[in-house]
């Protein structure tokens, strides 16, 4: 009976209690959206280094070459030379390498210039393989095999000629024009930063990087090319790109940004970690990725709990908001609550009937906060994908979404306890006289 | 048990047949509904003399009481009283031979529920509620009330429906308004069959009629006297206006210090 005058008396104040449920519902799918995104961006990492043991690079902080490597957010400052790589990657604990040359771009696409080793080895959540949605791997030095999401937002397919340009976004500085790239494979879809990248062949980068120092001198070109100029023991001489025809492996004046590493034993891992951050050659960093995201996380998990505790913040301002507008109803409604109790409700039954809307308003909160998530997820996926690289499974709430929505519905129902404590305070005193 | 006792102790109880139509045991203990014995009770912080002192008092079965008094009379506190809201600090009130204060808070909510309907002054509606559930409300605090109006009408609905015709407030056009949108003769015609439903034996009115006009409160009061004489129920009737007095069988004045 007060369930159904509860659900009574906030229909009769539909528009005050529909506010209630908005306010409630916004700060709730916050929370929750907030806890989604998180989750999901730390999966879509952990996903993306799946298998690999060791990351290479050139002496810098091991959150950086991770960060540059892998995720492609930031550039590596220097890179690694060919002979160091060709050395590390014959030792006897490795299984697989992986190379990776970073630094051009097409329309705002990250281009990776790699061996088709990367088809073989690179791995996604867990033991995933890349997969060819069409065409096949790179055989040419200016083919190019594209990852889903370029494919998709550019519209491209199996024979689109791709031109790439040195530096990276949309505003590159020198466009490698003559030398266009073929596409010849389209990936299918990782949820990692696969699917943001175009793959193209060593040989062809190391063609249009010398075509680029063939041509004529460009002081703002040359300033970007600086770094890698410096390291690059080769002149102008290198054979034009109309010179290569199929693959053609090693290049000992060639340079890479970084390398993935597969080791046969895990165990190896930190003996060889040691041994490449000794490296004779030059210098170099090693890094467990695994441990290296952790120190990710660390530094992120700041601005997290921040989001977290900004998110909490909303859903206190929420129910604050439930707060007042259960009060204010109070002073119209203790004539209410009088008549009531002279049809003989008593004061705990009064007490459990604001106390009823509070949970009501709550409870509704929390299904509108939640169902608007999901609303959210499936009209906003593609937008999250293509704008922040955040790829969102649709799927139920985790334990720790339900707990936060537990609490939420707790934390209503402690607040709901005020007003009705007080109605409960007044149902006392008054007995049955409407003041008015 | 205990109220039973004490009961027969301080006034033998007169047996009378049970009350073939309603068949309640506790009308059949005594045919006094109230019986009020040295009542005292002062408001906590008011130090002055008490607000209601009545050495004694009896309203029985079927009659009609008029309680005048100004407002700030303690019209209201014996109402309260009566209705078992607040206790008294000395003396004993019976309702139906059952010592309200033996009853403990929860006990006097449950026995108000079953045996007492109450008319308010006015805004005796919950606005969220319709007409016919108004009426009703009662029989949801109280399964005796519930189980005799079913008895009466086939059921809680039809026994509203029956009282709200009695009433002359049966038309298919009233039930359906909101109850907001009724006159206020019209919501204190919905409060009295809410008062009666389920055959509470006594009906306590406090200023039922200052809200109507001479007409309305005429017919109001044949209304619920025609009711309440057809179901022997006990009226309480509170109002400062000693013109409507001459229609009841008992007044008493409240000025201060009540004499029965």
């Amino acid at each position: 009976m007060i369930a159904a005058l509860a659900l009574k008396s906030l229909r009769n104040r539909r528009g005050t209690a529909a506010l209630t449920v908005i306010a409630i519902a916004l700060a709730v799918s916050l929370l929750i959206g907030v806890e989604r995104i998180r989750e999901q961006s730390r999966e879509s990492f952990a996903s993306t280094i799946a298998g690999t043991d060791l990351i290479v690079g050139a002496r810098s902080s091991p959150v950086h070459l991770l960060l540059a490597s892998v995720f492609r957010i930031g550039d590596a400052t220097s890179n690694v030379g060919w002979t160091s790589y060709r050395t590390l990657a014959g030792r006897p604990e490795v299984e697989w390498t992986i190379p990776l040359s970073l630094g051009d771009s097409h329309r705002g696409f990250r281009v990776v210039g790699t061996t088709s080793d990367y088809f073989e080895h690179m791995h996604f959540a867990g033991e995933r393989k890349l997969n060819f949605a069409s065409g096949h791997r790179f055989e040419r030095a200016h083919d190019a095999v594209l990852g889903h999401e370029v494919a998709m937002a550019l519209g491209y397919g199996i024979g689109q000629s791709v031109v790439i340009a040195h530096g990276s976004g949309d505003v590159a500085f020198t466009l490698h024009e003559d030398q266009p790239f073929r596409v010849v494979g389209v990936l299918e879809r990782t949820g990692t930063p696969v699917d943001r990248a175009i793959h193209v062949p060593l040989e062809g980068m190391d063609a249009v990087h010398a075509d680029i120092r063939g041509m004529p001198p460009d002081p703002l070109a040359a300033a970007v090319q600086a770094a890698r100029a410096s390291r690059d023991a080769r002149d102008g001489s290198a054979p034009r790109a109309s010179g290569h025809d199929g693959l053609v492996q090693d290049d000992s004046a060639r340079t890479i940004t970084a390398f993935l590493v597969g080791l046969k034993s895990r165990r190896d891992a930190l003996s060889l970690q040691r041994l490449i951050n000794q490296f004779p050659g030059e210098p170099l960093t090693a890094i467990l990725p695994g441990v290296t995201l952790l120190e990710v996380w660390g530094i992120v998990g700041i601005a997290e709990r921040a989001l977290l505790a900004v998110s909490i913040l909303v859903v206190v301002v929420g129910l604050a908001g439930m707060l007042v507008a259960l009060l204010t109803s109070l002073s119209e409604r203790r004539r209410e609550m009088a008549v009531l109790r002279s049809v003989g409700a008593r004061p705990m039954q009064i007490f459990a009937l604001i106390l009823g809307e509070a949970m009501l308003l709550t409870t509704l909160g929390i299904a509108v906060g939640v169902a608007m998530v999901y609303c959210g997820l499936v009209v906003g996926r593609p937008w999250l994908e293509s704008q922040f690289g955040l790829f969102m499974d649709i799927r139920g709430p985790s334990p720790y979404e339900w707990g936060l929505a537990a609490s939420t519905a707790v934390a209503g129902a402690l607040i709901g306890m005020i007003p009705a404590y007080r109605v409960y305070r007044y149902s006392l005193a008054d007995g049955m006289v409407i003041r008015v | 048990m205990i109220a039973a006792a004490e009961s027969s102790a301080f006034a033998p109880p007169v047996l009378k047949p049970a009350d073939g139509a309603h068949g309640k045991p506790i009308s059949a203990a005594s045919d006094n509904v109230v019986e009020l014995s040295a009542v005292r009770f002062s408001w906590p912080r008011s130090e002055t003399s008490p607000v209601i002192d009545i050495p004694s008092l009896q309203i029985a079965r079927g009659e009609r009481f008029f309680l005048r008094g100004a407002s700030g009379s303690g019209k209201s506190t014996l109402l309260n009283l009566l209705a078992g809201v607040i206790t008294p600090q000395q003396g004993t009130i019976r309702i139906l031979g059952h010592d309200l204060k033996m009853l403990g808070a929860a006990g006097r909510d449950r026995f108000r529920a079953d045996h007492v309907g109450y008319i308010f002054q006015m805004f005796n509606l919950i606005a969220y509620l319709s007409v016919i559930e108004n009426v009703t409300l009662p029989c949801y605090f109280s399964a005796l009330r519930q189980a005799r109006a079913t008895r009466r009408g086939g059921s809680v609905a039809a026994e509203a429906l029956r009282l709200l015709h009695a009433l002359d407030m049966g038309s298919d056009d009233l039930l359906a308004r909101p109850v907001t949108k009724l006159s206020v003769g019209q919501q204190q015609r919905v409060a009295v069959a809410r008062a009666l439903i389920g055959s509470p034996e006594l009906i306590i009115a406090d200023e039922p009629t200052s809200a109507l006009d001479e007409d309305r409160r005429t017919v109001f009061l044949d209304l619920l006297f025609r009711q309440c004489s057809r179901e022997r129920t006990a009226l309480v009737f509170a109002s400062h206006d000693g013109s409507l007095a001459r229609r009841f069988d008992r007044v008493i004045g409240l000025s201060g210090v009540g004499d029965a």
